[in-house]
Formats: structure tokens, sequence, C-alpha cells
């Protein structure tokens, strides 16, 4: 959390000498655009062996931007966007440690087999950016972001394989493929409701007025909460959003 | 200085997204143990005694032998978690006149089980009454009850199996009284068996089996296929060299109060009801391979030669006498008799219809004071 902070005045300091610089300009920015990604843990774990499908799960993001020109070609950017950070993966798994939980009850141990899981993310996010003018066509941003979730799940099932209770030598279940043989989990409720992260984007002028972007959102917080143990590593949100943006004024 | 930034960003993806080297294997089960012999029959009563395959939740392996068989240099061999190793190796000799211990390293290094194996002679069985008192048990590793006999020699016979070990996986005891199968403290004379069909909660229901009946029976329990193929749990029925006519004891049954059907609605006007039955069965087919029977073939398999089924439970809150007799569908043959070529188990439950997760949640079943009385030799 600290190393957030630090970053975000780190930020403020390069980009706060040129605000006062003045001759600057206001401009407003809508942006279209929809968002792929994962949530996935920083290096993948050895035991993660195979990503069976990866299904595009598109979420629209809807966002406005105002921009303060600074001195020079630079520029601070904030705003606030609606957007969705979704999720649906099969993968194919060697002794991952996880926890299938239903109700109050839960069963802990190493899998080897498939699992399907399934994130949703609703938010409103809003990114702190500095923005520099490469070419009159070409605009990059970078900076923090925060998000306030108003949706969140993460839920799915393991599936075709075996599952040793607490480590690879406890007790050994055989779990089948379908509903009455397989074993779900959902872990939504110990999803984090604030997640934050950085941004990186590049707006491309195609008139005077509108263009298109691109955006890669990289989350630096787990989207679980801290002590979460039920599976292996911490999963970090990084989504890609591709779009259309217009100048309101 | 942009530039730069681009790299550390694909350094990053790429790192993210690619797969790293398949890790070792941290697995270290015995799956199955056997012997190679030149004439298995001095040792083994049959042929397919001499390989064993091991319960995943299991660490004691047992060989039955003839009475007075040589186990004193043997080499037995192994299938073991591939990229495992085992000390002492398998094929080494070794005498198996005691337990010998053998410690399963798994590939990673990291892991390690130790198994015993030892060799049982099967003792005749001398009197014509076999006494089940259930006097003899104690607690697993996870903290349920298991029950084993005592041969005539004073042997430790781990006979006996539950569905305890599946209804552990749900988290749902948290002491020994609380799991399906459990120790009746005051029975009828010394310890009981107390049989309650349970709830197993919402992991249960996720997997559509809502309860848990209380169970024991003569066989072994192999619990990874819980969630599968359920019928399969139940391997039933250990070698008996007598010919059995009929089983007495005492029981008491309290149906519980809501019979559920499998998918957990209730089922208006349905009373729950115990259930004991007892089957005699050949262990070998005409191949020689041996025969065993589960929850889904043991009164309908065409090796079945005797079955004693209780007709009627009424509820009792009080001992009851029970007595069944065996209906005999074919003969036996008495040297496959004496040569170990039947099976023998007997089966109690609190839920009738509980190997198919139907039942009454609380119905309890407390049993105590079997005899198996067989036929008298000549």
């Amino acid at each position: 959390m600290k190393r957030h902070v630090i970053i975000a005045i780190l930020l403020l300091t390069v980009a706060l000498p040129r605000l006062r610089a003045a001759g600057s300009e206001w401009i407003y920015t809508g942006r279209l655009g929809f968002s792929v990604g994962g949530t996935a843990p920083m290096g993948m774990p050895a035991t993660i062996r195979e990503l069976n499908s990866f299904k595009l799960k598109a979420s629209y993001s809807v966002g406005f931007d105002i921009e303060r020109r600074l001195s020079g070609s630079w520029g601070l950017l904030t705003g606030l966007r609606a957007e969705g950070k979704d999720m649906d993966i099969d993968a194919t798994v060697k002794s991952y440690f996880t926890t299938i939980v239903q109700g109050g009850q839960s069963l802990a141990g190493n899998f080897t087999g498939r699992v399907v899981t399934r994130v949703t993310q609703r938010m409103f996010t809003i990114p702190v950016n500095v923005t520099r003018r490469v070419s009159d066509r070409l605009t990059l941003q970078a900076g923090p972001y925060v998000s306030i979730l108003t949706r969140a799940k993460f839920e799915g099932y393991v599936y075709d394989g075996y599952l040793r209770r607490n480590d690879p030598t406890g007790p050994k279940v055989i779990v089948g493929s379908d509903e009455n043989t397989r074993g779900s989990y959902d872990f939504g409720d110990d999803m984090r409701r604030l997640q934050l992260g950085l941004n990186l984007g590049a707006d491309w002028h195609l008139r005077k007025t509108w263009g298109c972007f691109a955006n890669l959102a990289w989350g630096i917080t787990g989207i679980h909460k801290r002590g979460f143990k039920a599976i292996e590593q911490t999963l970090y949100p990084v989504y890609g959003t591709v779009g259309i943006f217009g100048r309101i004024r | 200085m942009r530039g730069r930034w681009y790299l550390i960003l694909v350094a990053c993806l790429l790192c993210t997204a690619c797969f790293k080297d398949e890790p070792l294997n941290e697995e270290c089960d015995i799956e199955t143990a056997w012997l190679q012999l030149d004439n298995p029959e001095q040792m083994f009563y049959k042929e397919s005694d001499m390989q064993i395959t091991v319960p995943y939740q299991s660490n004691r392996i047992v060989f039955t032998v003839r009475e007075g068989a040589d186990v004193s240099a043997l080499a037995l061999y192994f299938t073991i978690t591939p990229g495992a190793s085992i000390e002492p190796a398998s094929g080494s000799v070794h005498d198996f006149s005691r337990p010998v211990t053998y410690t399963v390293t798994s590939e990673d290094g990291e892991w390690q089980r130790v198994y015993t194996v030892s060799f049982r002679s099967q003792t005749k069985t001398l009197s014509d009454t076999v006494k089940m008192d259930f006097e003899h048990y104690r607690l697993s590793q996870d903290g349920y009850a298991v029950w084993y006999e005592l041969s005539e020699d004073g042997e430790e016979r781990p006979v006996w199996a539950s569905g305890n070990a599946g209804f552990n996986m749900t988290g749902g005891a948290s002491n020994p009284q609380e799991y399906p199968t459990a120790v009746l403290e005051n029975g009828y004379n010394g310890a009981g068996l107390r049989l309650t069909t349970r709830s197993t909660g919402s992991l249960g229901a996720m997997v559509g089996k809502r309860l848990a009946a209380g169970n024991l029976f003569l066989g072994e329990f192999d619990l990874s296929q819980t969630l599968t193929a359920s019928l399969k749990t139940t391997r039933f029925g250990i070698p008996f060299a007598r010919k059995p006519v009929k089983v007495t004891g005492f029981y008491q049954y309290a149906p519980g109060a809501t019979y559920t059907g499998p998918n957990g609605r209730p089922v208006p006007g349905r009373t729950d009801q115990g259930d004991i039955y007892a089957v005699f069965y050949r262990n070998t087919d005409a191949a020689g391979r041996r025969v065993t029977l589960y929850g889904d073939d043991v009164l309908t398999s065409p090796h079945v030669v005797a079955v004693a089924r209780m007709t009627d439970m009424a509820p009792a809150d009080y001992w009851t006498a029970f007595e069944m007799t065996f209906s005999y569908l074919g003969d036996v043959d008495p040297e496959l008799l004496k040569e170990n070529g039947y099976n023998f188990t007997i089966v109690f439950s609190s839920s009738f219809n509980g190997a198919m997760f139907e039942g009454a949640v609380g119905s309890t079943l407390l049993i105590d004071k079997v005899r198996i009385i067989c036929e008298t030799e000549e």
C-alpha cells in the first residue's frame, strides 16, 4: 500500500511543476472501449500446465476524462470509467493447491486435473495519468489507477482429476466431470472491493477531435483479500482495452 | 526512456504467459504389491491372493497365506507413483515372519509415506459361532472410530469398514460421536454400534449426496471412488471358511423425522428403515480371477451363494432380538470352502436406501451382540 502511495506522489511531483507553468488548457474526452484480459498470477506457477480454453469475454468500458494541458507536450489526466474485467478459463493443473468450498464447508488439498474459473468484476475506475503528446497524432499516458468494485464474482469448479486431501500424501478422491461428481467453489465474498494498479495507454488521433486508443491496466493488488489462502497464488488483473475516443470540448 | 518502458512491459507479459517445466511428482503411493512365485498354491489359497491393490488411504498391506506357509525369505514387488522411490527396494528379499516397513519417497523428494507389509495365515474358525461384539476399536488419524476383530490367536484383524472416511471429507464432524458410524458406549453388552444417518451439508449437496447413512460392513472402503462411483466404494466381504446358517443379534431403531429423496426433497408419508443383511459368495470366477462384490452387485451377482436379510425392522427403543436365516441359491463346495474360496459380509445401515443417498437424517440404528451361526462340521 505504501508503495502505491509513493508511486502516486512521484508522478505528481513530475507533473505539478509543469501544471504551474500555465499557458494550459482543459480537455474533456469521452471513451468507449472493450476490454479483454485475465486475472492471473504474476509468473505462471509450474503447477499450471496448460490452458485448454480461454474464452474472450469482452466487457465494455465507458469513460470520461479531464485532461489539463501543461507546458510543452505534457499533461495531467484523470476521469471516471465504468468497466468490466471478466475471465472464463479452463486450465489443466498438476498438484495445484486449492479449496472446494460450498456453503460453510470446505475441502482443501492438492488437485490434479482441470479447473474452470469464471471471474466477473464490475467497477468504477479513476486513473491519474501523466500524458505526453509525442506527435500531433499520438499521445501516450501512464499512471496509477484505483478501482471501486460494484460487483465481484469468482467461481468455478474442478473436474476430471483427483484431489489429495490436505497434501500430496492425503486421502485421494477422484473427481468426475458432471455436476454430481465434480467440486465447485465460490470465492466472490473473498474479493477485494478496492483495487489499485498502473495503466499505460496510447491515443491515436484519426481526426482532430476523435481517434482510437489502447490501454493496458495492470493490477498491483491481488483480486482477493489479504490472507486469502484457498488458492495457491495471488491473482492480479491484467486487462487491455481498445476503443474510440472523442473530444467533448 | 519510453522504449525501456515497453521492454519492461513486454518482459512482464512474457513471464506471465509462459509455462514452466512440469513439476516433479509429489505423490508417493504404493499402488499394487505382488509376489512372483513358481508354485503359488503352496503359499496361497488362490493365485489371485498374490497381488494386492492398495487403497490410497491405507498404509497397511496384508497378504493372506496358508497356515504354516514359509514367509521367511520373500521378494515383494511394487508399483508406485511414477518417479517415486521405495526403500527397501522392490524385489529385495525379506523375512516377513514379522511385518516389514517400506518407505516411499516422492519424485520431488519432499514427501514420504510409510507402509507396513505383513503376511497372515488364515486361521481356521474353530467354533461354530462367530461372535461380533464391537468391543475392539480405535480412532483413526482423522478422528473417527475404526473397528477390528481379534483372531483366536489374539492377532488384530482389520476386517470392518465404514463410510466414515467419506463423511470426514465433508468436515461435518468435530468429534468421533458426530460421525455416521460411531461407538455406542453402553450397548447391550459392553460397547455397541451406533449408526446414524447424517446430513453431509452443503458440500454433500453440491455433489448430490445429501446424506450419509451410518454403516458398518465386513470388507474395505475405497474412499477414492466416493464422488465418481459411490457404489464402488464398498468392497464387501472377507474370506470365510464356514457355511453360515443364520445371524442373530440385538438392535434398536428410530427412524428420522423426514424422509428425503436423492434430490433432497421430502417424500411425504415415507418412513425410513434400517437395514441388516449378510451375503456369502464365491470369491473367484471360473478362470480363477478374484471376485469382489460391491454396493451395486452384492445382492444380485451370480456369485452370490446365500443371502440373509432382515425383512422388516420395526422401530424399537429397547434392545430387540433379531434373527435372519440364510437362504441358499446354490450348493457349497466343501473343498472350495476349505481353500478359502468363499467370502462373507454382513452389512448394517441406518437407512435402507442410504447407498442411494435417500433416507431420513437422524435415523438411528443401534447394534450389539451379533452372532453368525455356522453349520457344524462333521
